[in-house]
């Protein structure tokens, strides 16, 4: 890419228009998986296994809400309404990974998602901490402060669960499907949107190397913890078994085949309950 | 505060400037150093604290008293 054409954009108007739907696709998708993983932290507050992780979920579920405010509110800018993709979308026009569809059963699997995809969202936003598009700077790097306690606490409770052989199978048996997820989640090697973002600027990483950042920072910890899920390479690099097929793969929503949210998750993210406040 | 079997007392330090000394700030449960740095920043967030940190309770030696560090007045732990 020559300096002409690696320039940055100081507005959304100044991104050219293919480009843009792309970028504001991305957005949309960090919006919602973070609106939804905010309330899959709220589920939790009162039946964490300790005061203080019911406290520590009170306090991801508000940054998780403030950064997917953030999100929505930049949509504006791309000719998006933000009350309307809060509050009136159907579930398949949520951009969210299939691991958020439903709650999870059990607190093992709230860990997979405050470690793995928590961490998997943070990697993808770090990738913009030098985009091309500038409004993005300031707020990923107020992002990535407050996602540090959220990693701390994923790691913490990943080794606390794994000191029990109960603890290690409930966690094997949640974080394996999360595993595969967030791998996937990266997007097609080849051709797709996380792709054509890296190659114009927009991120500074395609999706394997999205997947190599995300693997040398949670392969180290679930190895220590007794997974069997990554293994490490000479030279510091880790590896990772799974293989996927790309056939189905929705671009846009970065998840295959035709899942969405169950009826009581969109519900509860759109605000049903308190249609009758939204005046306009 | 909930104190379960494979949790072990945090002390907590910290000071708002740079200029300011650590201060003891309060204790935290947990069942390690992450969840104790964890648990700390969420639980003691009304200030914007420049520096934070944490160490376990056995960290601390006592010099001139013969009980426990940190053991409160008996008003203070009613």
């Amino acid at each position: 890419m020559s300096a002409a054409e690696a320039a940055g954009f100081r507005t959304a108007d100044d991104v050219p228009e293919d480009l843009r739907d792309d970028l504001a696709s991305l957005l949309l998708s960090l919006a919602d998986n973070k609106r939804l993983l905010g309330m899959r932290y709220a589920e939790w507050l009162l039946g964490a296994p300790t005061l203080e992780a019911g406290i520590a979920c009170s306090a991801m579920a508000q940054d998780e809400w403030g950064h997917s405010r953030i999100l929505y509110a930049m949509l504006k800018e791309f000719g998006r309404d933000p009350g309307q993709l809060e509050h009136e979308r159907e579930a398949g026009q949520y951009l969210s990974i299939e691991l958020l569809d439903e709650p999870p059963a059990e607190w093992s699997g709230l860990v997979a998602l405050n470690f793995l995809l928590d961490t998997a969202l943070s990697v993808q936003i770090e990738s913009l901490k030098e985009s091309r598009f500038e409004p993005l700077h300031y707020k990923v790097r107020k992002v990535l402060e407050e996602e540090r306690f959220h990693f701390e606490h994923g790691r913490g409770w990943l080794a606390r669960l794994a000191q029990t052989p109960a603890g290690l199978r409930s966690l094997d048996g949640a974080l394996t499907p999360a595993w595969r997820s967030c791998l996937q989640w990266f997007g097609a090697p080849d051709g797709g949107l996380i792709a054509r973002l890296s190659e114009e600027g927009i991120s500074d990483a395609g999706p394997d190397e999205l997947r190599a950042r995300w693997l040398i920072r949670v392969g180290p910890i679930v190895m220590e913890a007794g997974l069997g899920l990554a293994e490490s390479e000479d030279g510091g690099a880790w590896r990772s078994s799974a293989d996927f097929d790309w056939s189905k793969w929705d671009s846009a929503r970065r998840r295959s085949g035709d899942g969405a949210l169950n009826s009581e998750t969109l519900a509860a993210v759109r605000g049903d309950k308190n249609r009758a406040m939204l005046m306009d | 505060m909930g104190h379960l079997s494979g949790e072990y007392l945090y002390e907590i330090f910290a000071r708002q400037k740079r200029e300011d000394r650590l201060e003891h700030i309060g204790t935290i449960s947990a069942p390690n150093a992450a969840l104790a740095r964890a648990y700390a920043w969420q639980t003691y967030d009304e200030q914007k604290w420049f520096e934070m940190v944490v160490a376990p309770r056995e960290a601390f030696e006592a010099v001139n008293r013969d009980e426990e560090p940190f053991t409160l007045s008996p008003a203070e732990a009613r």
